[in-house]
């Protein structure tokens, strides 16, 4: 049952890696994300490579964000015109975002700079999450109407040049603001292995208040252009992305993902929301801890030789 | 036990002959693999290799028979973590050069009880005595660049690098060391096996067979070995070195393609 990956070097039990693509495809259907931040952890666990577990589950990403996609696509949920824009933003991130991580391969760090980002923007990410949702189920619970949200926008977001409509997310804005967000989500894309939705969509909803059906939609369509573009950087420029093992986690990420997006309507937003918000608080906070916890040996072999 | 760097190896080595050579008269050992190659392929998940050979030894002086096989030298980067305000940081990576990807060593006693420090250090036998490659004046270099890279020799902390890149080798079931790994299924005649762990790299291996006596090198057999990625294994790993990018693009349309595939069938069903 076991299978050796060719890039990877390593002999993994593949049954566990399909298993392993259809929880995250199940669980990113059912939030509208991608789920690569749960899958790059649980990969290193396994003794795959970190390098190449990033650059490998990048193509997952893009496999169950694309069935995503269509299936918004159908609804009018996505606004092609500002997904386009920023996701020219993140392909310049990612372009940036690869050659950074190459250079903190170099200086030893990477695995450093890695744990610290999870830290920090899941640990943030998660917080703001978890709070927000359970004001919101108190305050259904004890028969309250929610929490007055706040409509106004940022002021300064107004004051950029370069505007643009955007019809399909209800937007009059610059296009400074969705390029740089892009930009963001693709340095994190190529750092951290994730497609970034889960900044991408609070930033969507909080900071540039677009309309909520087009959300989900838009990112998910601006993560497959960033992680695409990721995929194929990091195959070219580092030879991280290994093909058997990236084929093993969709087939049971395409699968998964359905299931997933099918069981969705059955839970409220606000309860889905605490707990996606739970599960990202963790996961930053299991990959957090090794920065604090005594390392088992001082020594650690440092990625990144292989190539000039 | 003093622990002294070991030396330096010689500057001019004569390539080993693939022959047994007997450095004494008459005692001499002679030993072949069951399998000099070792096929990678997708169920590859580890590998056994036996090692046989016999002893010729018409005296009565016992010999002791200690086989060492090393992988091809890859250099290795390590970091030590130290901690600063309460959390755990890298320090700088050191290089050490031409670490083998794979050592182990098997004999019919320990082998500090078959022959003494200097015969085997000298010898490079045993991980205790393995030449890494770590310069030996302090000097750091632009490399790829990034500045400062040290790829000299660590002063007093040279041991403990040079240690913890044995330990972790060892962790990984890459370096070994099996002190009754040598055993004789008759007079003369012994076997030994090369377990060789499913993260091995690939490429040539050397096996040296060497027996003491006395504590002295009398006599010894060289042996190669190839291990090498074959079939679908081989095919995939050369096309995503030869044509990256082609191999990345194929890659993303293959995931869009079973995004859209499945959509497709589900929906339907």
């Amino acid at each position: 049952m076991d299978i050796y990956l060719p890039i990877a070097e390593v002999s993994v039990h593949w049954p566990s890696l399909v298993l392993l693509g259809a929880v995250v495809g199940f669980v990113s259907g059912l939030f509208g994300i991608g789920g690569g931040f749960l899958m790059a952890p649980i990969l290193v666990f396994m003794g795959i490579p970190p390098t190449v577990a990033v650059a490998s589950q990048a193509s997952h990403v893009v496999a169950s964000s694309t069935s995503g996609v269509i299936s918004y696509a159908g609804q009018g949920g996505v606004d092609f015109r500002l997904g386009g824009i920023m996701a020219l933003g993140g392909a310049v991130g990612a372009l940036a975002g690869v050659e950074l991580f190459r250079y903190l391969r170099l200086l030893g760090q990477a695995d450093l700079v890695v744990a610290v980002s999870y830290l920090v923007f899941l640990g943030a990410i998660g917080t703001l999450m978890l709070k927000e949702s359970l004001t919101a189920i108190l305050h259904r619970k004890q028969g309250r109407p929610p929490p007055r949200k706040d409509r106004r926008r940022p002021l300064w977001l107004y004051g950029l040049p370069f505007k643009m409509r955007f019809p399909r997310s209800g937007l009059y804005i610059s296009v400074i603001p969705p390029l740089a967000l892009g930009a963001f989500v693709g340095v994190l894309s190529a750092i951290m292995g994730v497609g970034g939705g889960f900044i991408l969509i609070p930033a969507m909803l909080y900071i540039l208040r677009m309309k909520a059906g087009a959300v989900v939609g838009t990112s998910l369509f601006q993560i497959i252009i960033t992680t695409a573009i990721t995929t194929v950087l990091q195959a070219g420029r580092n030879q991280t992305v290994d093909v058997v093992l990236s084929t093993l986690l969709l087939v049971g990420g395409v699968v998964g993902a359905q299931y997933g997006a099918r069981l969705s309507g059955r839970f409220r937003a606000e309860e889905m929301r605490a707990a996606l918000g739970l599960i990202v608080l963790l996961v930053g906070i299991q990959m957090g801890l090794e920065l604090f916890v005594r390392p088992s040996d001082p020594f650690e072999v440092a990625p990144g030789i292989a190539d000039g | 036990m003093i622990q002294i760097p070991p030396p330096p190896p010689p500057a001019v080595e004569i390539p080993p002959p693939e022959r047994s050579v007997g450095t004494q008269d008459e005692v001499r050992v002679a030993a072949a693999l069951t399998d000099a190659r070792v096929r990678v392929d997708s169920s590859f998940s580890g590998a056994s290799i036996v090692l046989y050979g016999a002893v010729f030894n018409p005296g009565d002086t016992p010999a002791d028979v200690v086989v060492v096989v090393r992988g091809p030298e890859a250099p290795i980067r390590l970091v030590q973590k130290t901690r600063t305000f309460g959390i755990w940081l890298n320090s700088r990576p050191v290089l050490f050069e031409g670490a083998p990807g794979f050592y182990m060593t098997a004999s019919t006693r320990p082998l500090s009880d078959i022959a003494n420090f200097g015969e085997l250090r000298r010898l490079g036998v045993g991980v205790d005595h393995l030449r890494i490659a770590a310069p030996e004046e302090r000097r750091t270099v632009t490399r790829y660049g990034v500045r400062d890279v040290v790829v000299s020799r660590l002063g007093e902390d040279y041991l403990d690098w040079r240690r913890a890149v044995i330990r972790l080798k060892e962790a990984t079931a890459l370096y070994d060391t099996d002190p009754d790994g040598v055993s004789f299924v008759d007079r003369g005649l012994f076997r030994a096996e090369i377990e060789l762990p499913a993260v091995a790299p690939t490429g040539q291996y050397f096996a040296e067979v060497w027996l003491f006596q006395d504590g002295r090198p009398v006599s010894v057999s060289n042996l190669t070995l190839t291990v090498e990625k074959v079939g679908i294994e081989r095919d995939i790993y050369e096309f995503a070195h030869r044509r990256p990018w082609t191999y990345g693009v194929l890659c993303v349309l293959l995931a869009g393609l079973m995004g859209y595939v499945g959509s497709r069938v589900f929906r339907r069903s």
